[in-house]
């Protein structure tokens, strides 16, 4: 069913789609099984951003915010639930990566669920 | 023959003037067909058959409003000048309490202007003569609501940090965008939806939940402004509840066929209203120096035993079954007030109200109220959170998070039966993916996703270079935000105000 309205074709376009970014996409990043980040972080990336380029230029400064955070322990990624084996050298376009993807890892942390529920 | 001197004409009855106000000056237009005198009461699918039926059980008549809210108004105002002249803000139980204030005035006041507006328009375009004095009744109370929110409130401004630009911040700020985007939802709906939405979820369902800890938290700690503006508005907040009230049994009652419209509006607004209350849970459990009781106490009396023990038997009768997702809500109530302080602990940084870690009294209080989650789940984070304040930092989470679609809240809200897990849902529409917080929330999108593509997600607005600029400190600006106004309290301009001018109190006492 879709909206009801005083008019007969309610259509609007998306405030958020990817045309509003230029040659970037939106991704989201989630810290899997970790409490200590509230929600998945979401960040500005240009498409053409090489993975390696990515770890190190937008996940790990943001996931250096948890004080347990360590970039050699960083496993299992996920992008949109299926496991993701990514080199460095590839873009975030030619993984996949997609407007609003969703990328998720696993790192142990004192507050991660493990530690905290076994 | 004599003529009886005639008797001087007896006054009217409160209920003969009501229905002379109402009834007595209603008249059916000639000039133009009634869909043309009030088109918006038809395109929702609401039959309306008889609209006398409409029973107003205040019979309010003008004079007898004006004379009743001119008398609690001069009480208050009273009040808020004795509070001023005597620096009462130097007796309330801390300095940090006023962040509870700062979240009331930023969030609160402007949605009751918007309710005001819109119960204006329903005062014009519903059809019947006794629900539109009714709504203007309640838009008059909301315009009323709104004005004595911000003067009450006002005093602290002098003082204290984030009281200013309020109006502005309701507009721009990330957190804010919760209210403001559950009133512009309400408010773009027809008539009748929106008065399932605000009239009944709203001041029925969840008023309780709302009002109540914030005036008690304020008796609690010595806030008087607010504490008597919540007295003020009591009495027509109990109006605003009988109204809801009306407004649903008198839909149900016209006619079959809105009983599953009506049950598909409760349904997505109690949600609605659910999300939007994390920010109470939050501030009940965590902003009040001296706390009142905890959410999962307020939830169980105001929520489970007075609406579904009470009000949902009830509506039974009419074939209205209690809202979906409500066992999700009751399930939450172990968790809910601690994901939704942690979100604002961390983003402090871009916040206008400041938090901080609950010092070892309030976790006692917090393990004692949540004996089965506070210790396992989020003590811990709060003391990895005190060894990074011990090392002389402060953990701001510095990403964006990603946002909810429906309730633009973060997504830290985790999945059913399992707190360490956080909840993704999406859908595609159109070939875009939307994210969303939650089975309720997802179900709200899905229903309706032409009305939430359009959502202005504050994060999203950031990253086009809507808000002011690309770093931090410019989109503070362009919220309207000044330096002190948010991070950690202890240590914040407020924390030294506060701690200055009892240090001068105890000097001089």
């Amino acid at each position: 069913m879709g909206v009801r309205a005083i008019v007969d074709t309610y259509e609007y376009p998306s405030r958020s789609a990817q045309e509003n970014y230029g040659d970037d996409l939106l991704v989201h990043v989630w810290w899997q099984d970790n409490l200590w980040f509230c929600s998945a972080g979401c960040f500005r990336v240009p498409q053409a951003m090489a993975w390696g380029d990515f770890l190190s230029g937008v996940v790990y400064p943001w996931a250096s915010g948890d004080p347990d955070f360590d970039p050699a322990t960083v496993h299992d990624w996920v992008l949109d639930d299926a496991p993701l084996e990514a080199s460095e050298g590839k873009t975030l376009a030619e993984l996949g990566v997609g407007h609003k993807s969703l990328l998720e890892f696993r790192a142990p942390s004192r507050t991660g669920r493990e530690a905290l529920v076994g | 023959m004599t003529v009886p001197a005639q008797k001087p004409a007896r006054k009217l009855s409160m209920k003969q003037r009501y229905s002379a106000l109402t009834h007595d000056l209603n008249w059916t237009p000639t000039y133009v067909p009634e869909a043309e005198a009030f088109p918006y009461t038809t395109f929702e699918g609401i039959k309306i058959h008889d609209w006398s039926k409409w029973e107003d059980p205040f019979r309010l008549t003008v004079d007898a409003y004006c004379k009743y809210q001119a008398e609690k108004d001069r009480r208050l105002y009273a009040v808020l000048d004795s509070f001023a002249q005597s620096q009462g803000q130097l007796g309330l139980s801390d300095g940090s309490y006023l962040n509870a204030m700062k979240l009331f005035l930023q969030g609160i006041a402007s949605e009751e202007y918007q309710a005001h507006r819109n119960f204006a328009y329903l005062a014009r375009y519903l059809n019947g003569p006794g629900p539109r004095f009714a709504a203007l009744c309640q838009s008059l109370d909301e315009l009323r609501h709104a004005q004595t929110e911000i003067h009450a409130l006002s005093h602290y401004n002098k003082h204290f940090t984030g009281f200013h630009d309020w109006k502005k911040m309701h507009d721009r700020v990330w957190y804010l965008s919760v209210p403001k985007s559950f009133f512009d939802d309400a408010v773009t709906a027809g008539p009748f939806e929106f008065l399932i939405a605000i009239g009944f979820s709203f001041e029925y369902l969840l008023t309780n939940l709302l009002f109540v800890p914030f005036m008690s938290g304020a008796a609690f700690n010595g806030d008087l402004p607010t504490m008597t503006f919540g007295f003020s508005a009591q009495s027509d907040e109990s109006r605003h509840m009988t109204l809801g009230l009306e407004a649903i049994k008198f839909m149900l009652e016209q006619d079959e066929d809105n009983v599953p419209i009506v049950q598909e509006w409760l349904d997505k607004w109690f949600w609605r209203g659910y999300r939007l209350l994390a920010l109470v849970a939050a501030m009940m459990d965590y902003f009040l120096p001296k706390r009142v009781m905890s959410w999962k106490e307020s939830f169980e009396l105001y929520f489970e035993q007075q609406m579904l023990g009470g009000l949902f038997p009830d509506l039974a009768y009419y074939g209205i079954r209690p809202p979906r997702h409500v066992e999700q809500a009751i399930e939450e109530k172990e968790i809910l007030s601690h994901q939704a302080f942690w979100i604002l602990y961390q983003f402090s940084h871009a916040a206008a109200f400041q938090t901080t870690v609950p010092d070892a009294a309030a976790q006692e209080w917090l393990t004692s109220a949540y004996p089965e989650t506070f210790p396992k789940l989020y003590q811990p984070l709060f003391e990895k959170a005190q060894e990074v304040m011990d090392g002389g930092g402060r953990f701001f989470n510095m990403g964006l998070p990603q946002l909810c679609q429906v309730c633009q809240i973060p997504m830290g809200f985790t999945e059913p039966g399992d707190p360490t897990t956080i909840c993704q849902r999406h859908s595609i529409f159109k070939g875009e993916r939307y994210d969303m917080c939650s089975d309720g929330c997802k179900w709200i999108f899905d229903r309706e996703p032409e009305k939430y593509v359009q959502a202005w997600l504050p994060v999203h607005q950031i990253y086009q270079g809507n808000c002011g600029g690309p770093t931090i400190p410019d989109v503070l600006a362009w919220y309207g935000m000044q330096p002190d106004d948010g991070g950690d309290y202890l240590g914040s301009a407020d924390h030294q105000a506060w701690t200055a001018w009892h240090a001068t109190a105890a000097k001089e006492g």
